[in-house]
């Protein structure tokens, strides 16, 4: 098992909170609105973290998270009392964020130049300049190109460390049909890094030659 | 090590698999192949960007007052009593639909959708009564048996003695 994964592993909880909440779904569901903010600040940072790991700006992060919670207050009759609710809660969110990654339009291809100047700097560097902050634009400018179930289907391995049936029932398809869309998308996205740094090693040889 | 050997544990690299850092073969690989040394780059740069998504994200302070104020405004205020019509609803279909299948289940069996009618009326006739009123009618009554029959044509001799001979009958006298 790699490192990466084990640190996104939800941690357990604890019988004590399953029980804190299942009372708060029980009083949610009888239209208590206060244990109904009270059972989504045990999972909103989740929720947040899910939904960052596709929107860059905060305020947009703020309004997704909003819509999951008002889809959540509404589907909440329906939620079966003692299933477990955040992967309930997550399933929704993903929804959410697929609906979201739809309407957005998707860009046909990214080139060298369509990058910002810390980001050239970063895949000049081979990522060793520790720029997180252009290491974010630059996944997010890649994975803008891919069809929103492959991003969904990297993000959620490789971001929020999710196994391959979790990813499957979340797209709702076949664990075969989920680890396509996991191959394609890594390898989309590495081939067009490899275009990239090609670019930018061509572009180097030709300002040196110029020198 | 050569470059399909290099590559196979390059793609388990890009799944994330085992670090393979120690392998001393590969290293020696990648040392001297251009091609999988920049595989190699870009399948750690890949992991790299991904990783640079992962990020902890708080709720602002007023999300939760913006959330509280949506909640009332889109009129889900009383989502408390549409879930309970919901619930009862979902109790009250099962029932409702058990409750015609038992009222099928004891209905068909006694015949209650069977008609008694058209009835063959006699047993060696083919008269049939289509109404309750027609089991009445002369038309159902049995057919006479050969001794009735022979009964009522001696009847009918006696009644008749001082009868005219019939045309074409030899008179005896």
């Amino acid at each position: 098992m790699n490192d990466k994964k084990k640190n996104h592993e939800p941690t357990e909880e604890s019988g004590e909170q399953l029980q804190t909440e299942a009372r708060l779904i029980q009083q949610a569901q009888e239209g208590d609105q206060r244990a109904f903010e009270a059972l989504l600040r045990l999972h909103d940072r989740r929720v947040f973290a899910l939904i960052g790991s596709f929107i860059r700006r905060r305020q947009d992060v703020e309004d997704l998270a909003q819509e999951v919670f008002l889809k959540t207050y509404l589907a909440l009759g329906r939620f079966r009392p003692g299933a477990p609710f955040a992967p309930w809660l997550k399933r929704i969110a993903v929804n959410t964020c697929y609906d979201y990654l739809r309407k957005i339009r998707r860009r046909p291809e990214v080139a060298l130049d369509d990058l910002a100047g810390n980001e050239k700097a970063y895949l000049s560097a081979g990522g060793e300049s520790g720029d997180r902050v252009a290491a974010r634009d630059l996944a997010e400018r890649i994975l803008a190109t891919l069809p929103p179930k492959d991003r969904l289907a990297i993000t959620l391995r490789e971001v929020q460390g999710l196994e391959i049936a979790e990813i499957a029932r979340a797209l709702g398809c076949t664990r075969p049909a989920a680890k396509v869309r996991l191959f394609r998308a890594r390898r989309a996205m590495q081939a067009t890094l490899q275009r990239m740094i090609r670019q930018e090693e061509q572009m180097g040889n030709h300002s040196r030659r110029s020198e | 090590m050569r470059c399909h050997e290099a590559k196979k544990l390059l793609e388990r690299e890009g799944r994330g698999g085992d670090l393979f850092i120690e392998n001393e073969a590969l290293a020696r690989h990648l040392a001297a192949c251009s091609q999988c040394s920049q595989a190699m780059k870009v399948i750690r740069l890949s992991s790299e960007i991904l990783g640079a998504l992962r990020e902890e994200i708080e709720p602002g302070p007023s999300f939760y007052p913006r959330l509280r104020e949506r909640l009332a405004t889109s009129g889900v205020g009383e989502a408390g009593s549409i879930f309970q019509a919901w619930g009862l609803a979902r109790r009250l279909v099962p029932a409702l639909a058990l409750g015609v299948l038992l009222l099928a289940g004891v209905t068909i069996p006694l015949g209650g959708f069977r008609s008694p009618l058209p009835v063959r009326v006699g047993r060696t006739t083919e008269l049939y009564a289509f109404s309750l009123e027609e089991l009445n009618l002369p038309a159902a009554v049995e057919r006479p048996t050969q001794d009735q029959m022979l009964a009522f044509v001696l009847m009918q001799a006696d009644v008749g003695g001082a009868r005219s001979e019939m045309p074409g009958e030899r008179s005896g006298k």
